[in-house]
């Protein structure tokens, strides 16, 4: 790769504003924290970061080899080939000094590796879920519940298909009732603001206060 | 997957760097106020950005990991003019996230790269960084 | 300056990554969860060392924890049976090895997090970064070496199972262990520390390991099930009370004996248990990355062994040791694919025994071997042999695999004026 004949300078990223003004000055950086949104392929991760971003939603890729069944300290191991995976980001500057980045990453068991970086001082996650294929975001819910994490699900409704109540999804998910749901429309900023409210609003809940 | 015999790239290239005799390894955490006893972990949305104007950058010093992948090191400090997190920097040069992450704390231990914040990083955000995150999200 | 770059932060990659740091060489460690998170996280191992593993970490000065850590004197072996016009389960076998030099148990989880940071303060680079294949194929040749020591990892699958080594293709126990405060001292022998192997035939084995935890002595209670079995009832993720509560109900049901001293137990955290299983297996010991560049695996990267016969820890820790010492000699010569094989090959000159051993554990005991541990209860020498077997695994080649010289043994043992040579 010709790393050094890239437009390094300003970078590549399309950003709809131009550079923010804490990227250019050096003394110092926001603070910044960050939401994982999880959910099986095709579920709407990238339009959900999209939808929000300031930049064009950015990528990185790992290639991993392909374990098939999940691993975890006590787990097999099969032999296979290799697998490219993708992980999605978008940026908001929310203030001169804050910034909030949104990963959208695969749904799959196999890919916690990925997980554990990504959780990682996240704020939480939001479980994208797709009625017609439920059981895609089972493996995320089961993570996060025995991470400690706090997360929300959010069914991103796509038009023309059955529309299910919050609670018929929490009782075909097997949610505890302090777990919020909501349906959304992850083209449309609005929902998604509101979806990452509701997560940020759940983090609060469980986060303790200042002695 | 079989094994394959021995690749030639491995030994020469391997063995002409290995002569070069390091310099007094920096402290990784020194860079960042020693807060903790373990030293930078790179989040993907840690911000780091160049010590000095790259163009003023020195040759790097042979023998490390720098001298071997110049190319990238020099993408690298080259993006990090401006202010950007350790995902943006893997995603714009299009390397790997753990080829970032080592690349970038070679950078630091060398004092080219200044890593933002780190320190108790892994924590849960605290209820002052939620509330500034939620009154952010509304004005939206 | 060599460069090296190790994957995994377990017994065989930082204890190679310490010991080649200790001679000069320039290690680069990548692990996918910091010290902190390690330490806090869930318990990942039963880990008995036994004297020749312990001696590996004592020449490296990484025996943090050995003050402080139960030192067990011998290796117990109880056999459950029914006897004829008795009620309930028994113990028809029971007697306790006496080893010749202790063995002990550290919770992976401080001493890895330990061994992380003291690696780290002494100047060693950690990457904290779930390792893919494509980060390997970007740095392997910028290094001089590159070892895969990630357990049971992704990155296991670059290696290619050895079907000659590798006897199943399916897990041959589920897993349950959950580590426990409170449980009372064997009452037939409370003044010394034993480990001890409760077989159950048909059913599986308990071990009970005196161990060293965060909030100090403890005891792991691990119940190795046949698949299908009775043992086979623990759910993956369960409550950890639920847990527990499903280990004393199998112990009161299985071993009584050990039920007994158990009643007051209590977990020591909410992170003490762990369940699964695996397939054992023995792989090729050089991964070639996509860009053609050989990587070397050590430990359960490329053997591994079912936990029944506790040669995990041992094993990664006999590889470190030879990896370290062949690393050496290399001097600067190239560490390609062949060095690899033959470097692999020495360590498992030893390591094939540990394997053997397990295995022989793993099949239902042949008659030769009841018979054999049915006669140590009355022998002192043959319950310390077996017991010693399990430091160095080699020895039962010697005496034990084979019915005839097994019997022999026996009967020169039964000879009062015969001692043991």
């Amino acid at each position: 790769m010709d790393y050094a004949g890239s437009d390094t300078t300003t970078g590549p990223e399309a950003d709809h504003q131009g550079p923010r003004s804490w990227q250019t000055d050096r003394s110092r950086a926001p603070a910044v924290t960050k939401i994982v949104i999880a959910g099986g392929f095709g579920v709407g991760k990238t339009t959900f970061v999209g939808s929000v971003s300031e930049i064009t939603p950015l990528r990185t890729e790992a290639v991993m080899t392909e374990a098939g069944e999940a691993v975890d300290d006590f787990e097999a191991v099969p032999d296979k080939d290799t697998t490219t995976v993708a992980m999605d980001f978008g940026r908001i500057t929310l203030e001169s000094d804050l910034v909030l980045y949104l990963f959208g990453t695969p749904g799959q068991k196999r890919f916690w590796f990925m997980w554990d970086d990504l959780v990682r001082g996240a704020i939480g996650a939001v479980v994208l879920v797709d009625t017609r294929r439920l059981e895609d975001c089972f493996p995320a819910l089961d993570y996060f519940e025995s991470g400690g994490l706090p997360y929300i699900v959010a069914v991103n409704h796509f038009e023309g298909t059955a529309r299910y109540e919050p609670e018929v999804v929490r009782e075909a998910l097997s949610l505890p009732a302090q777990v919020p749901v909501l349906v959304m429309d992850a083209r449309k900023r609005i929902t998604v603001v509101d979806t990452l409210l509701t997560l940020v609003g759940r983090a609060l809940e469980i986060t303790p206060g200042r002695l | 997957m079989t094994a394959a015999p021995v690749i030639s790239a491995v030994g020469p290239v391997a063995r002409a760097a290995a002569p070069g005799r390091r310099t007094a390894r920096v402290r990784p955490y020194s860079l960042t106020g020693g807060r903790t006893r373990f030293g930078h972990v790179l989040l993907v949305e840690t911000f780091v950005a160049a010590s000095a104007d790259p163009d003023e950058e020195p040759a790097p010093a042979p023998g490390g990991l720098a001298a071997r992948v110049m190319p990238e090191v020099r993408a690298i400090v080259g993006l990090c003019r401006r202010l950007r997190s350790v995902a943006e920097v893997s995603a714009l040069l299009k390397m790997p996230l753990g080829v970032v992450r080592v690349l970038l704390g070679d950078l630091a231990d060398q004092g080219r790269i200044r890593v933002y914040g780190t320190g108790d990083a892994t924590g849960r955000p605290d209820r002052a960084l939620l509330e500034r995150v939620q009154s952010g999200l509304r004005r939206l | 300056m060599r460069r090296i770059l190790i994957v995994g932060a377990g017994q065989a990659g930082l204890q190679l990554a310490l010991g080649l740091q200790g001679r000069g060489y320039d290690v680069t460690l990548m692990s996918h969860r910091s010290p902190d998170e390690i330490r806090s996280g869930r318990v990942m191992s039963t880990q008995v060392m036994f004297h020749t593993a312990l001696q590996h970490e004592r020449g490296l000065g990484l025996h943090f924890w050995e003050d402080r850590a139960p030192r067990i004197e011998r290796l117990g072996v109880s056999m459950a049976g029914t006897v004829a016009g008795r009620p309930g389960v028994r113990r028809v076998v029971d007697w306790a090895g006496r080893l010749d030099r202790c063995a002990q148990s550290v919770d992976q989880r401080l001493k890895m997090a330990g061994w992380l940071e003291t690696f780290s303060e002494r100047g060693g680079r950690v990457v904290v970064h779930g390792v893919a294949v494509s980060d390997l194929d970007f740095l392997a040749h910028r290094y001089d070496l590159v070892v895969i020591a990630a357990g049971k990892g992704e990155l296991a699958s670059l290696f290619a199972r050895d079907p000659a080594r590798s006897p199943y293709t399916a897990p041959q126990r589920c897993l349950a262990l959950a580590y426990v405060h409170g449980l009372g001292p064997r009452p037939e022998h409370p003044e010394y520390d034993a480990v001890r192997c409760n077989f159950v035939p048909g059913v599986g084995e308990l071990w009970v390991i005196p161990a060293f935890t965060a909030s100090g002595r403890a005891d792991i209670l691990f119940w190795e099930g046949l698949p299908g079995g009775p043992l086979d009832v623990f759910r993956r993720a369960e409550d950890p009370g639920e847990h527990l509560a499903r280990t004393l109900e199998l112990m009161e049901r299985f071993t009584p004996w050990e039920y007994g001293r158990a009643t007051a137990v209590e977990l020591t955290d909410a992170q003490a248990t762990l369940t699964g299983r695996y397939t054992p297996a023995v792989r090729e010991p050089v991964g070639v990355l996509p860009s053609g560049v050989p990587v070397l695996g050590a430990g359960d990267a490329v053997v591994l062994n079912d936990p029944v016969a506790a040669q995990g820890a041992n094993s990664a820790a006999k590889c470190a040791a030879v990896y370290l010492a062949a690393i050496t000699e290399r001097g600067d010569a190239p560490f390609d694919a062949a060095w690899m094989r033959a470097t692999f090959a020495r360590w498992w000159a030893g390591a094939r025994h540990a394997t053997k051993w397990t295995n022989l554990m793993l099949g239902p005991l042949p008659v030769h071997v009841r018979d054999v541990l049915g006669a140590a209860a009355g022998l002192q020498p043959v319950a310390d042999r077996f017991a010693n077997g399990f430091d160095d695994p080699a020895d039962f080649d010697e005496w034990f695999y084979d019915a005839a010289k097994a019997g022999h043994y026996v009967a020169r043992a039964r000879r009062p004026s015969t001692t043991r040579s």
